[in-house]
């Protein structure tokens, strides 16, 4: 039948499409002369998210850069893997194509990591955010300290607001995205007490607009100030940045680049010296059982001010204090 | 009025479906102020040919004439446009409208995009007085009967400014009476210069009602007669192909009481009382036909006698026995037989081969096996020799069930629930869908099972076959029996009186019209 | 802590609200139209996502909202045509060319914003406009008189609708062709006509759904920036008993919820986040149970029409 036949045609055409949105599945680099490192990455976002995938895969540009191409260091990535059997199979193909590096940029990928790596002995795999290598040779366990930077931003955001309340906006209470507003809260109670703060998440990782509802919800109730975590915060942005008054804490990335009148300072997760360190090692024969922390003091978590807002120079000043104090360990983000 | 059409002529049409030559080189013509009928069986040809007048077909050869004119209709809208309309025999209304909405449905409103519902209800209400169609322009369609949507129907025709109408099949649904007001407001819009087409497969109705007479047999045009003179056998020639054999109706001794049912109860589909307390008594040798508007509480009562409905309260005695708590299967062995009324659907499996549908119930009978096996041979011979007896025409007995006519099949229904020699047999629309010739067929068996003394329980829509066949006739309305009366005793301007509800000497129900339509 | 009956507190939660049901109204509304045709189209969030996107980026480019509506509305009404085509003409079973056309916008929208914008971006959308003398009004004021373009538009078209559907030959027609399609064909109403008329009005509204999302509510684009809304669109045409009285109702109160759950977290109310976000889908559940729409629906829905079978 002639109908079926378009309506065939028609379903696969939208099949095609929805293929490119699933699985973004592109090649950072070409085979050199000589046999390249090979890194793959699987993230539950876009690699444009400016947030935590980005975060990974702008540390892994910076790298290949450094080590002098898509000869030396090939990459690959799939992105928007929201659906965890479909990244445990884009896990278990990596491995299988032999890449050396096999990365799980993401906290649900975790019993996916476990059930593979015993498989592929000789590569390694490394996931995050936690700190469980599950016992295994050949797997490193990744995280953040968010609570530090959150507390920064905390000190910042308490200094800065000129109405007394900040709002955060959040998608669900688990990981950084949780332990980054602990750090937040200490950091504004610790500078100025009378401060109101408070509290949305949404239950989405995804819905923007019901994250931009939220932000305005607080601009609303009286918020001179603003942070939140997670992809979805680019709503938040877009009402702050409608609102025109209310200032932006960024976390994960710099994310000034949103609102550049907005954003003071951002967290900023900065994962190269990570991956440094598991490629040395890997070059060196030590597969995996370490679990990586960054934190303020090991230089993995930045506080990147946003040169286009000024802050006055008492404020920094007292941020900068914070930092060092948690550096030292004077101060505890999260007690 | 002006424009109206004087003759329509329809040329040598052919209509071809897949496998099947639906209408063979038909002439047909229609002046205006005549009723001209088109007489056939079912599947003869009548309604595809009517529907490409009316564009819902492309004509594959031939053409159609409008007062000298060619015209080709590629869709209704092109032909009620020429000022031909059509009453369906599937009602074409929207039952969650009101009259109005669905009269104006289609129409050009005087406010052009804006609905002028006003001037619509005007319409209908000058329409009704004028040719005495009493509705409500305000009633939801869905809350009216059936004889109130046909004159909705008509209504709707005349208002699209309808010179010619074409009606499918249109008396299937009434009663007698409603069909005897049927006929007066065709008569009065044949007289102000309307040209009607009555599709119909019931002589009387034709000969009473139309100018000239049109059979149609097998899709093709047997003939064309002026009704006045025609002789009823002549045209049951042409219909059927051959004459009808004069039923016998030997003398009525009935015998001992074989099915009784006591202040029988029941519920329909939506928990609501169909049946409210029926009393009923059929002796050997005798037919008690059940008489009714459909709807009126007879598919249940079949449903209760056979043990797929259950009854509320009340008995049934099968042979001085109560089965009212008993399965189907139990009723069998006690000698019940069925012959129901949505034959496709509960007496055979469509996709089974004749002979397999002979055995669906009696292939547990020990005649038919060998040890735990089925014994093919003898179940073939016992197949065949009921295709032969009951002259069921089939290829072979691996032919499916649906590919036989609706007459073979009932034939072969029958064949098999007499050949288990029941002494109670429950016929549910025995011949409904079925042609006259096996319908003459299916009638005859029935009067000589009657003769050998067998218990029949006839329900019929179908006067003229309860008539022919019962020795008593009872009349079911909302669930109760209005009356039993010997065959000899009754006409049938009683029974339709019974049948809308209405008990010699009540004076009939006031229209509501007349207020609507005053207001 | 804020007293949650304050007046600033009921009137921001009732602004939320208005500014949320925006984009329902529009998608719901269309579907009505459809659903009422008898097509029952699933693809509203896909036209949502690539008409969406498509306003984001016209105004990316221009600045121009009023260009980037525009192209929203074409890109609905080529989808529209492209529904009608695969169901209407072609008789493809609705609920399947509907999820079709619903993948089909969620990965070319995907697709385009990486490749045509790469990364999260915001855009200046309709600016509010407030009516002189009623934005003035105490409390309704800003509520109601100080949206912007989008937000008036859609809830104008809710009487426009009832009226084009109670009042107009059209509406009658359209209801027709839902309810007994055989009935409509045979007064010569062209079903097919009807039916893409029906389909494409109602994709055009849900492009302009998926404008006031990126244009209006969010002021960006990002992947299935609908998170299902479309979907939710849909239910709420069932949910309204397929009247636009009714799916303001069901556009109102899903939003509303929505919009309280917010206010409850950011009063600090002591309810744990989790269930507070689940209150518009729990309040929609129970509505729908209570309220018997049956009757009402189309009953040609979901049913492709063939002439001359009954």
């Amino acid at each position: 039948m002639k109908s079926n036949r378009i309506f065939v045609a028609f379903l696969l055409l939208a099949v095609v499409a929805s293929t490119a949105f699933a699985v973004g599945d592109k090649e950072a680099g070409a085979t050199g002369a000589a046999k390249p490192l090979r890194i793959a990455v699987v993230m539950p976002s876009a690699t444009t998210d400016l947030a935590f995938s980005q975060s990974m895969w702008s540390a892994l540009l910076k790298i290949q850069a450094e080590m002098g191409g898509p000869s030396k260091l090939e990459l690959k990535y799939s992105e928007n893997m929201f659906n965890v059997p479909d990244a445990a199979s884009a896990l278990r193909d990596y491995a299988s194509q032999g890449f050396d590096i096999v990365i799980g940029h993401g906290s649900q990928y975790g019993s996916s990591i476990r059930e593979i790596a015993p498989d592929f002995p000789t590569t390694v795999f490394a996931w995050g955010t936690d700190v469980n290598t599950f016992g295994l040779p050949n797997v490193y366990a990744y995280t953040a300290a968010a609570e530090q930077g959150g507390y920064v931003n905390g000190v910042l955001a308490a200094l800065l607001t000129k109405t007394g309340k900040i709002g955060v906006t959040g998608p669900v209470e688990v990981g950084d995205a949780k332990t980054y507003i602990i750090g937040f809260v200490n950091g504004v109670t610790a500078t100025d007490a009378r401060i109101t703060i408070s509290k949305t998440w949404t239950g989405s990782f995804s819905d923007v607009a019901l994250m931009t509802a939220a932000a305005k919800t607080h601009i609303a109730s009286g918020a001179g100030a603003l942070t939140g975590s997670s992809q979805s915060v680019v709503g938040s942005i877009g009402a702050a940045k409608e609102a025109g008054n209310v200032l932006w804490f960024g976390t994960q990335a710099d994310q000034a680049p949103l609102a550049s009148g907005l954003v003071v300072a951002s967290q900023v997760y900065d994962w190269t010296g990570m991956i440094k360190d598991i490629i040395a090692n890997q070059k060196s024969g030590k597969l995996g059982g370490d679990a990586y922390v960054l934190t303020l003091a090991n230089g993995g978590l930045k506080i990147a001010y946003n040169p286009s807002y000024t802050i006055p120079a008492a404020v920094k000043a007292k941020a900068e204090a914070a930092i060092q104090a948690i550096k030292s360990g004077a101060i505890k983000a999260m007690p | 009025m002006a424009g109206m059409i004087q003759r329509i002529e329809m040329k040598g049409i052919v209509k071809r479906f897949p496998g099947v030559l639906a209408c063979d080189r038909v002439d047909f013509d229609l002046c205006a102020g005549e009723v001209h009928a088109l007489l056939g069986e079912n599947g003869a040809g009548k309604s595809t040919l009517m529907k490409m007048l009316y564009g819902m077909y492309p004509i594959d050869e031939g053409a159609i004439f409008i007062d000298g004119v060619e015209r080709r209709f590629r869709s209704p809208a092109d032909a009620l446009d020429a000022g031909i309309g059509m009453i369906h025999q599937h009602f074409m209304l929207v039952p969650t409208m009101t009259v109005a909405q669905n009269v104006a449905l289609g129409q050009k409103s005087s406010k052009g995009f804006v609905l002028d519902l006003d001037r619509v209800t005007e319409r209908i209400c000058q329409l009704s007085a004028d040719y005495g169609l009493k509705v409500n322009p305000h009633d939801l369609v869905g809350h009216l009967s059936v004889g109130e949507q046909q004159r909705v129907e008509i209504i709707k025709a005349l208002s699209h400014g309808a010179s010619v109408i074409i009606l499918d099949e249109p008396t299937a649904v009434l009663t007698p009476q409603e069909v005897d007001d049927l006929f007066v407001v065709l008569r009065k819009m044949v007289h102000e210069g309307h040209g009607l087409v009555f599709i119909s497969h019931k002589l009387h109705e034709v000969t009473a009602l139309c100018d000239r007479i049109t059979v149609l047999r097998d899709g093709r045009r047997m003939g064309t007669r002026p009704a006045a003179g025609v002789q009823r056998n002549e045209l049951i020639k042409m219909m059927v192909g051959r004459e009808l054999k004069a039923l016998e109706h030997r003398g009525y001794t009935p015998g001992i009481e074989r099915l009784s049912i006591r202040d029988l109860r029941a519920s329909g589909d939506r928990g609501v009382e169909t049946i409210a307390g029926i009393n009923l008594a059929v002796q050997a040798g005798e037919i008690l036909g059940i008489a009714g508007v459909s709807g009126n509480g007879q598919l249940e009562l079949a449903e209760c006698l056979i043990g797929v409905r259950k009854a509320d309260s009340g008995n049934i005695l099968l042979n001085g026995a109560d089965v009212a708590g008993m399965s189907l299967n139990e009723r069998i062995s006690r000698g019940m037989a069925i012959i129901p009324e949505e034959r496709m659907r509960d007496g055979a499996v469509n996709d089974f081969s004749v002979l397999e549908n002979v055995f669906l119930h009696d292939h547990k009978d020990k005649a038919f096996r060998q040890g735990i096996f089925l014994d093919f041979k003898k179940m073939a011979v016992h197949a065949g020799k009921l295709v032969h007896d009951f002259a069921v025409k089939t290829p072979s007995l691996e032919t499916p069930i649906k590919n036989l006519s609706g007459g073979n099949i009932q034939k072969l229904i029958m064949a098999r629930e007499l050949s288990r020699k029941p002494t109670v047999l429950i016929a549910a629309q025995p011949t409904r869908g079925v042609d006259i010739g096996a319908s003459e067929y299916i009638h005859q068996r029935l009067l000589v099972q009657r003769d050998a003394g067998m218990a029949i329980l006839l329900i019929s829509e179908d006067l003229d076959e309860l008539y022919e066949l019962s020795d008593r006739i009872a009349v079911m309305y909302e669930g109760q029996i209005m009356g039993i009366f010997a065959r000899q005793d009754t006409d049938i301007q009683t029974l339709g009186l019974l049948m809308a509800g209405i008990k010699p000497g009540d004076s009939p129900k006031a229209g509501s019209l007349i207020a609507a339509c005053e207001d | 802590m804020t007293n949650i009956f304050s007046f600033e507190v009921l009137s921001g939660v009732l602004r939320t609200m208005i500014a949320l049901s925006t984009p329902f109204l529009f998608a719901a509304l269309g579907e009505t139209f459809s659903q009422l045709s008898g097509v029952v189209n699933l693809g509203v969030d896909g036209i949502m996502l690539l008409a969406g996107f498509f306003a984001f980026y016209a105004v990316l480019l221009t600045g121009n909202v009023w260009l980037g509506l525009l192209l929203a509305m074409f890109i609905g009404l080529l989808m529209g045509l492209i529904m009608s085509l695969v169901s209407v003409t072609l008789k493809a079973q609705q609920g399947i060319s509907g999820i079709g056309l619903q993948i089909f916008g969620l990965g070319m929208s995907s697709l385009l914003f990486k490749v045509l914008v790469g990364t999260v971006k915001t855009v200046s959308g309709f600016a509010p406009i407030k009516i002189p003398l009623l934005g003035d009004i105490p409390f309704f004021g800003p509520i109601l008189f100080r949206n912007n373009f989008l937000v008036y538009a859609a809830f104008l078209l809710v009487p426009v609708s009832w009226w084009i559907l109670e009042k107009t030959t059209l509406g009658l027609k359209i209801k027709a062709v839902g309810q007994n399609p055989a009935a409509a064909d045979s007064v010569g109403i062209n079903v097919n006509r009807i039916r893409y008329f029906s389909v494409c009005l109602g994709a055009i509204l849900a492009g302009v759904a998926g404008a006031a999302l990126s244009i209006s509510v969010a002021n960006l684009f990002q992947d299935n920036l609908t998170a299902g809304q479309g979907f939710i669109a849909v239910a709420l045409v069932y949910f309204g008993g397929w009247s636009p009285i009714g799916v303001l109702g069901g556009a109102l109160l899903f939003s509303f919820a929505t919009s309280a759950q917010l206010w409850l977290q950011v009063l600090g109310i002591q309810v744990p986040a989790s269930l507070a976000v689940m209150l518009p889908y729990i309040l929609t559940i129970i509505v729908l149970t209570i309220s018997v729409n049956r009757g009402k629906q189309p009953a040609a829905l979901n049913k492709q029409f063939f002439r001359g079978e009954n």
